[in-house]
C-alpha cells in the first residue's frame, strides 16, 4: 500500500480512538495517553520541512478541537514537528544515510527511544501551555510524568501490535 | 528586494515555523479568557454533531450510572421539597424555571475550562444563564447557538460566584484556585462570621444567574491571610465536577427586572 493512504488511515483510527475512547471525561480519569503523538512519530523522514510542520499544525488543530483547548495541543505539535530532525539524529546517529531512514521500519528498540523522547518533549509542552503560569511547578511535574508514562506504555502497546501492517 | 526574496526561501521553514507558532500560541492565549471566547462558539458550532454522536454513543454505555445518578438527584430533590412544604424549591419569591440539559464535552485539567451542553437557543438558553445540578453548581452559559451553549465550568480561573454560610449568611467570593477539581476557594468572609471546618456553603442569590441557597459544599479549611480581617476558606464541592451527565440551566422568568434592579442598587 502507498504511504499516504495509509498515513492517512493511522490519522483517522488515532484521531477516532483519541476522541471516542481516551477522552478524560468519558473515561473518569484525571489522564488519557496522547497516543495521537505516533501520528507525529511515523511521519515520513524524506518529507520537506514545511510539509512536516503544516501536518502537525493540523493534527495539533485537531486534537485542540476535540478538547477544546484553545492551542495547547496544536503548539506542543508545531514545537515537536520543528525540533523533529533533532530527535531523528539522536536516536538515529549510527544511520548512515538519514534521508534514506525510514523510521517506521526501523528496530523495535530504536523506534521506542525515539518515541519516547518525542512523547517527553511533547507531553513537556503541553502541560507547559495548559499551566501557562509559573505556579503550581509540582504539579506541572507530575502531570508531565503521569501522562508521559502512560502515553509511552499505551505508544509501545500500538506500536507493538501494528509492528507488521506498519512496513 | 532579491537578497530578501533568497533569505526568505533559505529561512521559510523557520518562518513558517514562526507563523504557526504564532498562531497556536494565540489560541492558547484567547482560550484562557472567557470575554473572548470567539474561538470557542466557532468550535461549538462546528463540532455540535460530532460531539452529539459521541454523547450518544457514551451515554448508552453509562446508561446504568446515568439512571443511577438521576434516581439520586430526584431522592434529593424530593426531600428538599417535602421539607420546604411545598413552597417553591431554592427561591421563595423570584420566580424561575429550569430547561434540562446533558454535557456533551467537558474540560477539568486547563486553568480555564469549558463544558458544552446539548442544548441552546431553540430551547430556551441563553447568555449568562446559570447551569446546576441538584448539589452544584457547574457553570455560567458564555455563548449559544441553536443547538448547542458553551457554559464556562465553575472549574475556570476566571469565573467568581457569590456565596455565602448557611448558618450564618456571611457572604463571600466562590472561585477555582486552579488545584483540585473537587475543592474551590471562598474569600472575602468577614471574621465576624466564626467559621468551622464542616459548616456548609450555599450560592448567595445576588445575582440573576443562581437561584440563592443551592448548596455548594463544606469548609474544609479556614485561614485568616496576615494582615487581613476576612477568611479564606477551602471548600470540598458536593458536585463532583469531574462526572457530570445530567444539568438544568437557570431561567428566570423575569431576569431583565432583576437585572435592572441590581444595576439600579449598584
Amino acid at each position: 500500500m502507498n504511504r499516504l493512504p495509509k498515513l492517512i488511515i493511522w490519522f483517522l483510527t488515532l484521531l477516532f480512538i483519541q476522541a471516542f475512547v481516551l477522552d478524560p471525561m468519558l473515561l473518569g480519569v484525571p489522564f488519557v495517553p496522547f497516543i495521537y503523538v505516533l501520528l507525529l512519530i511515523l511521519l515520513p523522514n524524506d518529507w520537506a520541512p514545511w510539509v512536516v510542520l503544516l501536518t502537525g499544525f493540523f493534527i495539533g488543530l485537531s486534537i485542540d478541537f476535540i478538547y477544546v483547548s484553545g492551542g495547547v495541543h496544536t503548539t506542543a505539535c508545531i514545537i515537536i514537528s520543528y525540533a523533529r530532525p533533532l530527535f531523528i539524529r539522536a536516536v538515529y546517529s549510527d544511520t548512515i544515510s538519514p534521508q534514506n531512514l525510514k523510521i517506521e521500519q526501523e528496530s523495535f528498540g530504536e523506534l521506542f527511544r525515539y518515541a519516547v523522547f518525542v512523547i517527553l518533549v511533547h507531553h513537556f509542552f503541553v502541560f507547559v501551555f495548559v499551566l501557562g503560569s509559573t505556579e503550581r511547578i509540582g504539579w506541572l511535574l507530575s502531570a508531565w510524568f503521569t501522562n508521559s508514562l502512560i502515553t509511552i506504555l499505551a505508544s509501545a502497546f500500538v506500536l507493538v501490535l501494528t509492528r507488521g501492517t506498519r512496513r | 528586494m532579491q537578497k530578501l526574496l533568497n533569505s526568505i526561501l533559505r529561512n521559510g521553514t523557520l518562518l513558517l515555523f514562526i507563523l504557526l507558532f504564532g498562531i497556536s500560541f494565540r489560541l492558547t492565549t484567547k482560550n484562557q479568557s472567557y470575554q473572548k471566547s470567539s474561538f470557542l462558539a466557532f468550535n461549538n458550532s462546528i463540532s455540535a454533531p460530532f460531539l452529539d454522536a459521541r454523547h450518544r454513543f457514551f451515554s448508552y454505555l453509562k446508561r446504568q450510572s446515568h439512571n443511577d445518578q438521576l434516581i439520586a438527584e430526584n431522592q434529593y430533590l424530593l426531600t428538599q421539597v417535602i421539607t420546604k412544604n411545598n413552597k417553591a424549591f431554592l427561591l421563595d419569591s423570584i420566580p424561575f424555571e429550569v430547561i434540562p440539559a446533558q454535557i456533551i464535552r467537558n474540560s477539568i485539567h486547563l486553568n480555564h475550562n469549558y463544558l458544552t451542553l446539548n442544548m441552546g437557543e431553540n430551547s430556551g438558553v441563553k447568555k449568562e444563564m446559570g447551569v446546576i445540578t441538584a448539589t452544584g453548581i457547574v457553570g455560567v452559559v458564555n455563548n449559544t447557538n441553536a443547538y448547542t451553549s458553551g457554559v464556562i465550568s465553575l472549574l475556570n480561573k476566571s469565573l467568581r460566584v457569590n456565596a455565602k454560610l448557611k448558618k450564618s449568611n456571611h457572604f463571600g467570593s466562590l472561585y477555582w484556585d486552579g488545584n483540585e477539581p473537587n475543592s474551590v476557594i471562598l474569600s472575602d468572609v468577614p471574621l465576624a462570621a466564626k467559621v468551622v471546618v464542616g459548616d456548609t456553603i450555599v450560592t448567595g442569590g445576588m445575582s440573576a444567574i443562581f437561584p440563592a441557597e443551592i448548596p455548594l459544599g463544606v469548609v474544609s479549611d479556614a485561614a485568616v491571610p496576615v494582615n487581613d480581617n476576612y477568611y479564606t476558606l477551602r471548600v470540598s464541592l458536593f458536585q463532583d465536577m469531574t462526572n457530570l451527565n445530567q444539568v438544568y440551566v437557570v431561567k428566570y422568568t423575569s431576569a431583565e427586572i432583576i437585572k435592572d434592579m441590581i444595576n439600579e442598587n449598584e
